[in-house]
């Protein structure tokens, strides 16, 4: 089958089997190996990645499900060499050690900052969050460098209550 | 500015967070073929046949391996470091397979799917023996031994003990009775196992990208069973996504994806799935001590007698299987306390399930089971456990030693108690107990503490202790870039950033003035563990550090000689070689850098144009204790109507000497309380009667998720802050303490229902079950 859509600004027509899963399609067929593979079955959320602007698990959805979406990955934040404010959040509050969830909790909490519904507590965050596995951090400084995002980009007058997370 | 001691942003990080690291599976090489690999579906049972036909024939199929096949193929898996008994086994099962998992055949096809696919057609006939799948099968002499060329189910038995056991007891007011079990867990990196094995035929070199935690203990033990020169086989290690020790091992799928590349001439690549990886990579954890405490009624530990009981599992870890780990069990058990009489017996058994792996902190048993004791006898004593803990504390004075032998001077247990009981608030806490329960909730504070060998104390570094110290490569480059080379394999610990902390300052340049070199066996030293054991912060910061500056005397040696002043005048600010003083005057590194390389004739006589120091650094010059350790205290609550543990708070004081990055230090403290709290109540790596495993998903096998952990809080004890090399391990002490104090806060909360811990495993039904609910 054909497929066409449009991966990080870029536009692609590829041939692809029925049950090539995105993850696949995007790591082997476009060679974006940022999205990784952790369970492959739904749960780790290592492979997040956007699609029409929502957060999907790009091991249980078919690239011919994408047909003529619009996909984001991690290789696609950066601009022009800048790192996005969430990628120099979690360089600056030490949000991973391994990395190997790291682009599934960024495109997770990229979706959530998208979408422009801040958590209203930290409690709430870390249940936004727990879609996610992470085995090395113990979580907190994901949740600092979540919220340290959110700061940066909508201003300080929200999610007061976890303000005390990022000190 | 000095480096060590600041969060220095780490260096790894552009690189993951733009989609651009390099993990194993991102790794695609020309005409690269896929492994698959077939496994029992049984426990045990003995293969009477095996028809590969359908396979073979099957669609993008290039080769079908049996056991058969590699018994002409490979050796037989020997392990390159001394160990109990091992069974004579191969890369797959030859006529028997052991456990749940075990590897019966492998596929090699164009793509994974296809080797997939191609394995379900291989028909294989088992008939079915009796799994052994506890302590008392293992044990029971009846029962006969799994390998037919071992002599029994008990792999390996040792015996430890120190001062007047017997003596101790004679003076008990009474001793106190109780078995400890803790349950199988797995390591579980978010990056499953995997590698690409690339064979040239004309060079006859086998190059093998590997996740490993150790590229040249891999390729040791790869060319060992391979039968293949040393020198033609290359390790190379990028990202890995996490391995808290299982990485550490090698496993047989990698000799079978080297030997398929060997016979094929075309690269193979085995990225295993999560199913594969929670059933068949490692787990860790399961033993047992049977504990008697002699005690006097004021709450004085006399005497201590331990059996302890490890399961194996099927077959020996490579290079460190189960049989090396009692000996750090039973050498810590009696921790840091004034025990007069001490023995311990330690079996090693083998069993139908999973091979045991290292596991952060693979002795962390003795912590658990030491801190449950005094909790235990505090309970029996009607004594507060935070008083029995300070009245038996070894003080870290000059003389002190643990009842096993090794000097304790300079640890900190009793300060880090205190210093944690006040954080959180202890007296407070006891009242808020108290009004608690009078409402009806279920409220319990628990804390443990631990000391840990990272590195140890004096006596166990005598010539670099068991491994011989650390090597290390620096060497400062024709532009004034210093490389370092570790023996290091990071994977996720920030080596790149820490050792590099280490060198600028060391060489007065800038950060980015330095970059660490790893996972490449062609250029990195010889080191058995790579990362793991909580060796980098002292054992690899000091082979760094003592290179750097053989290579900045040297430089200064040049440097003086052309200027016409001493080299203890000169010291390097910013890259800049500098007279004391005289700022005006200084030469840039780069310039003496430069000339060196590019006329080394020209240098003053009497001076060394060869800008690189390897020194195996022994240990000299390593400050403080020795001893990494701590206490961790949380607050629990328990819903009587769930079962739920809630935890309130969860305070940690760590001394780890001096800090080099606290950012990372937090980092490993926190990751290893996580994997704490997951062991205690969502985790088990669980099977039935009959052998089968139970938990081959993250739906059965639970990880903790962002809203399970709670804040953790922390404070560091930075005993000996001006120690040069007083940086001491921290990878491991998070997970080896947490099991303790959780446990112990969850049996405080159930004290009213007269609830005793003896069980590691907490989840709600057992909660429930040990408040009387169910």
């Amino acid at each position: 089958m054909q497929v066409e859509l449009i991966v990080n600004g870029s536009s692609y027509k590829a041939p692809v089997e029925p049950q090539r899963t995105l993850a696949d399609f995007l790591r082997d067929d476009l060679r974006l190996t940022g999205t990784h593979l952790g369970c492959e079955h739904g749960v780790c959320g290592a492979c997040t990645v956007i699609v029409d602007g929502q957060a999907v698990r790009s091991c249980l959805m078919l690239a011919v499900q994408a047909d003529g979406s619009e996909v984001m990955t991690i290789e696609g934040l950066e601009k022009d060499g800048k790192l996005h404010p969430l990628q120099e959040a979690f360089r600056d509050c030490h949000s991973f050690q391994c990395g190997f969830c790291t682009p599934g909790f960024v495109m997770t909490a990229l979706a959530l900052l998208q979408e422009g519904t801040v958590p209203a507590s930290e409690e709430e965050l870390r249940e936004e969050l727990s879609g996610n596995l992470c085995r090395c951090t113990g979580y907190q400084s994901i949740v600092e460098g979540v919220t340290e995002a959110i700061r940066r980009t909508t201003g300080t007058a929200s999610i007061s209550a976890i303000d005390g997370g990022a000190a | 500015m000095r480096l060590v001691g600041a969060n220095v942003p780490r260096v790894e990080d552009r690189r993951i967070l733009t989609g651009r690291g390099h993990y194993v599976d991102d790794i695609a090489l020309p005409h690269m073929l896929h492994a698959a690999f077939l496994r029992s579906p049984l426990a045990h049972a003995r293969i009477t046949g095996l028809d590969a036909t359908g396979a073979r024939q099957a669609p993008g199929v290039i080769a079908v391996y049996t056991g058969d096949d590699m018994k002409v193929i490979s050796k037989v898996i020997r392990p390159v470091i001394e160990m109990g008994v091992t069974p004579e086994y191969y890369p797959l099962v030859t006529d028997k397979v052991f456990f749940v998992g075990d590897l019966v055949a492998m596929v090699v096809a164009e793509s994974r799917q296809q080797a997939e696919d191609a394995c379900e057609l291989i028909e294989v006939d088992y008939d079915p023996l009796p799994p052994v799948l506890t302590y008392e099968t293992a044990l029971d002499p009846a029962v006969a031994p799994l390998f037919g060329d071992l002599d029994s189910n008990v792999l390996s038995t040792s015996h430890v003990e120190g001062g007047d056991v017997e003596a101790a007891f004679a003076e008990a007011d009474r001793v106190i009775e109780v078995e400890l079990s803790q349950h199988r867990i797995a390591n579980v990196p978010m990056e499953t196992r995997g590698l690409v094995a690339d064979y040239d035929d004309g060079s006859g070199q086998l190059t093998v990208h590997a996740a490993t935690q150790s590229p040249q203990g891999l390729r040791l033990q790869l060319a060992t069973t391979l039968g293949h020169p040393l020198d033609k086989v290359l390790v190379l290690t990028q990202d890995v996504g996490g391995a808290f020790g299982l990485k550490g091992n090698i496993f047989r799928e990698d000799f079978c994806t080297c030997i398929a590349t060997k016979q094929i001439g075309r690269p193979v690549k085995w990225i295993e799935d999560r199913n594969e990886h929670l059933l068949a990579s490692g787990h860790a954890r399961e033993e047992k001590i049977s504990a008697q405490v002699a005690v006097t009624d004021a709450g004085d530990i006399l005497g201590l007698k331990a059996e302890l009981t490890m399961d194996q599992g099927a077959y020996p870890g490579l290079p460190f299987g189960a049989s090396v780990f009692p000996a750090f069990i039973t050498l810590l058990l009696p921790g840091p306390y004034k025990v007069k009489g001490y023995s311990c017996d330690a079996k090693v058994v083998t069993t139908n399930k999973c091979t045991y792996v290292a596991y952060r902190g693979p002795w962390a048993m003795e912590t658990w089971t030491r801190e449950r004791l005094i909790d235990i006898v505090a309970h029996e004593l009607g004594l507060d456990p935070a008083e029995v803990r300070r009245r038996n504390f070894l003080e870290g004075a000059e003389e002190d030693r643990l009842i096993t032998g090794l000097s304790v001077s300079g640890i900190t247990s009793r300060y880090t108690l205190d210093r944690a009981l006040e954080l959180i608030d202890y007296v407070q806490v006891r009242k808020d107990q108290q009004v608690a329960r009078d409402a009806g909730r279920c409220v319990g504070v628990g804390f443990a503490t631990f000391i840990e060998a990272a590195p140890g104390p004096p006596e166990m570094r005598i010539g670099g202790g068991m491994f011989g110290g650390e090597q290390a490569k620096v060497r400062l480059e024709a532009d004034g870039q210093v490389t370092v080379i570790t023996a290091q394999s990071p994977h996720g610990q920030g080596h790149e950033t820490t050792l590099a902390q280490v060198v600028a300052d060391e060489m007065g340049v800038a950060m980015d003035q330095v970059r660490v070199v790893h996972g490449d066996t062609r250029l990195t030293p010889f080191s058995v563990v790579g990362t793991g054991g909580s060796r980098a912060a002292t054992w690899a910061s000091g082979a760094a550090l003592i290179n750097a500056r053989k290579v900045k005397e040297k430089v200064l040696a040049i440097a003086a000689a052309q200027l016409e002043i001493a080299s203890e005048d000169l010291e390097i600010l910013d890259g800049m070689i500098t007279p004391k003083g005289v700022p005006s005057k200084a030469v840039p590194l780069a310039q003496i850098a430069m000339q060196a390389t590019l006329s080394p004739t020209l240098l003053p006589p009497g001076t060394d144009a060869n800008l690189e120091a390897n020194e195996r650094f022994l240990g000299e010059g390593i400050t403080g204790s020795g001893w990494s350790g701590g206490t961790h205290a949380c607050v629990v609550e328990v819903d009587l109507g769930t079962g739920a543990v809630k935890i309130v708070r969860y305070v940690v004081v760590e001394d780890c000497g001096r800090v080099i990055n606290p950012a990372i230090v937090d980092g490993q403290v926190r990751g290893g309380v996580a994997q704490g709290i997951g062991q205690v109540l969502y985790e088990r790596a669980a099977y039935d009667d009959e052998g089968n495993f139970l938990a081959g998903t993250f739906m059965d096998y639970l990880l903790p998720t962002a809203a399970e952990i709670p804040t953790i809080e922390i404070e560091h004890v930075e005993s000996d802050p001006d120690g040069e090399i007083g940086f001491r391990g921290v990878g491991e002490g998070g997970m080896i303490v947490a099991p303790a104090a959780l446990t112990n806060a969850i049996e405080d909360a159930l004290l009213p229902f007269g609830a005793k811990v003896t069980e590691q495993y907490l989840p709600p039904a057992k909660v429930l079950k040990l408040a009387g609910i169910i």
